[in-house]
């Protein structure tokens, strides 16, 4: 049997090859993903090793204890620490966000670290020159230092907390791993701790390390530093306890981002099951009268089922190891992708674990054996007698089962339909769940129906290429459906994919474009300015230069802040929610913001009014005439939102809301924000708007010019929030787009293997074309056709699937005040289906040269 | 047309000049043809005789245009075929030559109808209603045309074959054992018609045959060995093709 099993192997290697190929790819993305997972935990390691290098001892504030999270760990704590018998060293580790001056004269945020007082306990590794050692030298991030030019002994300027510049003299620079900044990809420099408190708003020490002296056991030194310190909230703990910790968070993080790739494997693998599906299928169909020879000449079924699921494994482990290699390379591509993001060449990492080794191959070999075994089965089942009988041209027996099989649909598209319609009417969450799992029921019902499907739409489609090309395109037509079920399974394949694809586009797409119309509705301004640095109000003199600008109609400066909001005589009790509040000038409301008013009016606000976004309103249970006692929260003091504090005023609810996106949830009048948070340091956001005639370019321009004298002033124009917006999508769309499109290529893998075989199959029919007067061309141009069917038909199918499940999602998405308007990328589509046309064609390539190189007499004699 | 027929006034449709076929090279070459001279006449029913191996098969195919010659040439009509490309050959093919195999003549996915006309479509050309409804009816295929092949009998499937070589009214019709597969009954039917279609509409039909009953009803017995012309028949019964072939020693 062996023997057989070997000769059968490398007679179909050709066969068995693109197959082949539809697996490794599929193994590829499984282990690329496990390898990029390791990498990245990896690389984290490092950075946190880093972290706890040498530490011995780490205190933490107890995050459970407010005071201490609010206060920091005090330098206080630190001389106790340092005053610890068996201390050797000790350091407080902070950080401050500390505005940077980029060239152009913009600043942005960087965060600011003390240097380790002793080398030990530095958290990087200096890469040239040496840690700053006077007040007026710093030490950068090397990423930093590279991005902006600056060499050592360079200048690199930092604002104080008046947003006064300071130079400073770049002494080192120093590598920090995949670390905490690089993940926000925030610049990063290393100072005097004396520095800090004079650049930014700090809060203590958010960790005290320690260095043991020799001989002293972490253990020990532990219980005396949480003696030394008292209970009062903060966490000891030694060094190697803080490393397993940190570590553990590390894999989550890792894990999850893993999670999300591994989602695509899935579904690339479910793709290449289809393909090796069909692939024995076709060639067992193809070899039916071997099998019954071999079955007439004494072979048992369980020797034919064996044979078979030995082709599959031996199949399933070439592929395994083709994809594992497959996947290395990925990973690295990844990793160079990312790191191209991020600006450096980070160091790739391949780390192969031997679960990785085990898992692919395991995935490998099962998905391939998998999908033969229901061939492998209807192999057993040949008669012998087949070998004496002339074999009915390669007929499906779907007639048989239809009827099975259309119950079947009919089940699964009443679920499906039963769960998106639940997923309709429930809420937000769970809506959404209840209808994804009805899409994929719905899915799975189409590929079920594929048989039945196939041939309508393959004629349905083969109208316009048949009036185009004639008799060619038209026995093309004929044969893409003369089995359904083959070209069912190939469709199906492709479908998936292309369903996957389109639902996540549209959808995404319909939610920019809603956000965009929202975007172009409230806020109408032409530009905002902001601070660019989260804790910095812009000042008041930002205001008058804006106004004394001839290019500017409209400058509307605007607080921000968060407010609790109370019914009065209940306030202290039970502190309410939180809200973000503005304070805007009244001549911008309908000029600059436009919500769309739902109660009440809000062409103006008095000083003793209020209007509330329709969502914070029921949120609080306030109506329009209802009074409210408004707080709002000192953020110049804590970042934290303290609803203890600030004096409670009391307003009246005139207007509700509807909107979302930039708008804050509640609206009251400048002066009434001022009044009731007096220590603003300046305004939060400066809406701009162009005298008419003025363009974008020369606005942008005179915006640019009143702006230069404070350095943390960014401008954004709606269109330029929009363009970010969309680029960001775009960059989410390109990673699925890339993700999804591996299954795509496998597929389109199928529709080459599936013609490929046919090919073969269908030798003598071609000769007998030939001979009857069919060009080359022409048989040529006929695969083409029946690849293109085959795409399109597929990509298709998912692209009706895909937006009808996006609309689908987007309904479920959409609440009674937030309807997501959905919105087809036509473009997008558009390429994706000229997309499938061109590959089809490709993929058509080799099986048409194949069949048109083949001699007519040679294949009328050999079949 | 240096080869002379022996009724010398009559057009020949296919002429053969020194044709040389050999497969392989070195050792294990064969001479299928080893220099065959021989002139079809228009309107003529030939029958192509001879043992196993003896060239049949590869001659059809050098003169229908299928497979290449390696010395010699070939005409149809006035058209030397021999010199042509692929184009232009399947283009002579679709246009001048009909075709009858002894399996697989129809494509599984076409009716039988469409199998028909299916040449005619290829050359973009209309059939013409009168003639089609007469082949079909002399070949009693009026309430087959719906069919698939797989739903026809073998002779059903062979009669198809015939009307569709007939269909485009070619210049000649290959034939290549067209009854082989048949029983006595079917193949009678299938020889009756192509006897019919020669002496009727002034058809050319060269056919390859092993069967001295289906030879009968040919003007003309070609008999091949080893590649070469080894004697030919007038209007043959069974019992004189017979006799040759026994002469043969096949
Ligand atoms: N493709 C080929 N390669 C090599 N030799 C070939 C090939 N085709 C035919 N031959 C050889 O050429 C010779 C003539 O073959 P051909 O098929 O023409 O014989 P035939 O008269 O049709 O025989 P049969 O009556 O068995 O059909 C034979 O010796 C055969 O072995
Ligand atoms: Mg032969």
């Amino acid at each position: 049997m062996l023997r057989t099993i070997v000769a059968g192997l490398r007679a179909r290697t050709a066969r068995l090859v693109l197959s082949s190929v539809a697996i490794a790819l599929g193994v590829a993305l499984v282990t690329g993903t496990l390898v990029l997972g390791d990498a990245i935990k990896a690389s984290v390691a490092d950075e946190f090793a880093r972290d706890a290098r040498n530490v011995d001892v780490a205190v933490d504030p107890n995050t459970s204890h407010s005071a201490t999270e609010r206060a920091g760990l005090t330098p206080a704590m630190l001389d106790t620490v340092r005053r610890v018998p068996g201390v050797a060293a000790a350091d407080g580790r902070q950080s401050v966000a500390v505005p940077l001056v980029h060239a152009g004269g913009r600043a942005k945020p960087a965060l600011g670290v003390a240097v380790a007082s002793d080398p030990r306990l530095r958290p990087y590794d200096l890469v040239s020159g040496r840690d700053p050692e006077r007040p007026d030298e710093v030490t950068v991030d090397q990423r930093t230092a590279a991005a902006d030019h600056i060499p050592l002994g360079g200048q690199l300027t930092l604002l104080d907390r008046r947003n006064t510049p300071h130079r400073f003299t770049v002494v080192g620079t120093y590598q920090q791993g995949t670390s905490r900044s690089e993940a926000f990809l925030a610049d990063q420099v290393v100072l005097l701790p004396s520095v800090l408190p004079t650049l930014g708003e700090g809060h203590g020490y958010e960790q005290i390390v320690a260095v043991a002296a020799p001989g002293v056991d972490q253990a020990q030194l532990a219980a005396r530093v949480r003696s030394a310190l008292g209970a009062a909230g903060v966490t000891v703990r030694t060094g190697a306890e803080l490393t397993q910790q940190r570590l553990r968070s590390v894999a989550e993080s890792a894990g999850s981002f893993s999670t999300f790739l591994l989602v695509f494997a899935l579904v690339a693998l479910v793709v290449a099951a289809m393909v090796i599906y069909n692939t024995f299928t076709i060639l067992l169909a193809q070899r039916t009268r071997e099998i019954a020879l071999m079955r007439c000449v004494g072979a048992s079924r369980p020797q034919v089922f064996r044979s078979v699921l030995a082709e599959a494994i031996a199949m399933g482990l070439a592929a395994s190891g083709l994809g594992l290699l497959g996947g290395l390379g990925l990973s690295a591509a990844l990793q160079r992708a990312v790191g191209a993001l991020g600006g450096t060449a980070t160091t790739v990492r391949l780390p192969l674990s031997g679960s990785t080794v085990i898992v692919g191959f395991a995935v490998g070999v099962l998905v391939t054996v998998l999908s033969a075994v229901v061939p492998a089965l209807r192999a057993t089942r040949v008669p012998p007698v087949t070998a004496l009988r002339a074999l009915p041209e390669g007929h499906d027996e779907v007639m048989r089962t239809s009827r099975k099989r259309i119950a079947f649909v009919l089940l699964l598209a009443l679920a499906g339909s039963g769960l998106a319609a639940l997923g309709l009417v429930a809420g937000r969450d769970t809506g959404m769940l209840l209808t994804g799992a009805g899409t994929v029921a719905l899915l799975g019902a189409v590929v079920a129906a594929g048989p039945l499907i196939v041939g309508p739409i393959n004629r349905l489609l083969g109208v316009i290429p048949g009036a185009l090309f004639g008799v060619p395109a038209r026995l093309a037509s004929a044969n893409a459906t003369r089995n359904p079920r083959r070209t069912a399974a190939t469709t199906a394949a492709l479908m998936i994919g292309v369903t996957i694809v389109t639902m996540i586009t549209v959808v995404a797409n319909s939610g920019k474009q809603t956000v965009n119309a929202e975007i172009d509705k409230q806020f109408p301004a032409d530009f905002t300015v902001t601070s660019a640095i989260s804790d910095r109000a812009l000042p008041a003199s930002l205001v008058d230069d804006l106004r004394r600008t001839g290019e500017l109609r409209l400058v509307a400066p605007e607080y921000r802040g968060y407010a609790t909001l109370d019914r009065p005589g209940t306030a202290g009790a039970t502190p309410g929610d939180t809200f973000s509040i503005s304070g805007v000038g009244t001549d911008s409301l309908g000029e600059l913001l436009r919500p769309t008013v739902v109660a009440g009016r809000l062409d103006r606000l008095g000083g003793d009014e209020i209007a509330l976004r329709d969502t914070a309103a029921r949120e609080a249970g306030l109506h329009v005439g209802d009074r409210v006692s408004v707080r709002v929260a000192d953020l110049a003091e804590d970042e934290r939102v303290d609803p203890g504090r600030g004096p409670a005023t009391t307003l009246r609810v005139v207007a509700i809301y509807h909107g979302s996106g930039p708008l804050a949830s509640a609206l009251v009048d400048a002066a009434a924000y001022t009044r009731m948070q007096p220590n603003v340091a300046g305004f939060d956001r400066i809406l701009v708007r162009l005298r008419d005639g003025v363009s974008a370019a020369n606005g942008r321009d005179a915006v640019e010019r009143a702006t230069r004298a404070v350095p943390i002033a960014e401008i954004d124009s709606a269109a330029q929030t929009k363009e970010e917006l969309n680029s960001e999508v775009n960059k989410v769309l390109a990673l699925v787009w890339a993700l999804i499109g591996l299954a795509v290529v496998i597929a389109l893998f199928g529709i080459a293997n599936t013609l490929t075989l046919s090919v073969i199959e269908r030798t003598r029919e071609s000769a007998l074309l030939r001979a009857l007067g069919l060009t080359r061309g022409q048989l040529r141009l006929m695969l083409l056709v029946e690849s293109v069917l085959l795409g399109v038909a597929g990509a298709g199918l998912g692209m009706l699937l895909g937006s009808g499940f996006a609309w689908l999602l987007d309904r479920s998405l959409s609440t009674k005040d937030e309807v997501i308007t959905f919105a087809v990328p036509f473009d997008q589509v558009g390429v994706m289906l000229l997309t499938a046309v061109v590959a089809a064609v490709l993929a058509a390539v080799l099986p048409a040269r194949r069949a048109a190189r083949t001699s007519v007499v040679a294949a009328m004699v050999d079949a | 047309m240096s080869v002379a027929t022996p009724q010398a006034a009559v057009r020949t449709a296919v002429t053969a000049q020194d044709v040389v076929k050999v497969y392989g090279r070195g050792e294990t070459a064969v001479r299928a043809l080893a220099g065959i001279s021989i002139g079809f006449a228009a309107g003529e029913f030939t029958a192509i005789m001879g043992p196993s191996g003896s060239g049949k098969s590869t001659l059809m195919h050098c003169l229908a245009g299928l497979d290449t010659v390696d010395a010699g040439t070939i005409h149809i009509g006035r058209t030397e075929i021999t010199r042509l490309a692929d184009r232009e050959l399947t283009k002579l093919r679709r246009d001048r030559i009909g075709f009858v195999f002894q399996a697989f003549n129809l494509l599984p996915t076409l009716t039988a109808e469409q199998n028909i006309l299916l040449g005619l479509e290829l050359a973009g050309r209309r059939p013409h209603k009168a003639w089609f409804d007469q082949i079909i009816d002399v070949l009693g295929l009026r309430d087959r045309l719906r069919h698939k092949p797989s739903e026809l009998s073998g002779g059903q499937q062979q009669r198809v074959a015939c009307a569709r070589a007939l269909i485009a009214q070619p210049d000649v019709v290959f034939a290549d054992e067209p009854t082989g597969n048949l029983d006595s009954r079917s193949g009678a039917e299938v020889l009756d018609f192509l006897r019919m279609s020669v002496k009727r509409l002034g058809q050319t039909v060269i056919m390859v045959t092993h069967d001295p009953v289906a030879a009968a009803y040919a003007d003309r017995v070609v008999l091949l060995a080893d590649g070469t012309l080894a004697g030919e028949l007038r209007q043959p019964t069974r019992d004189s093709v017979l006799a040759a072939l026994k002469h043969l020693g096949a």
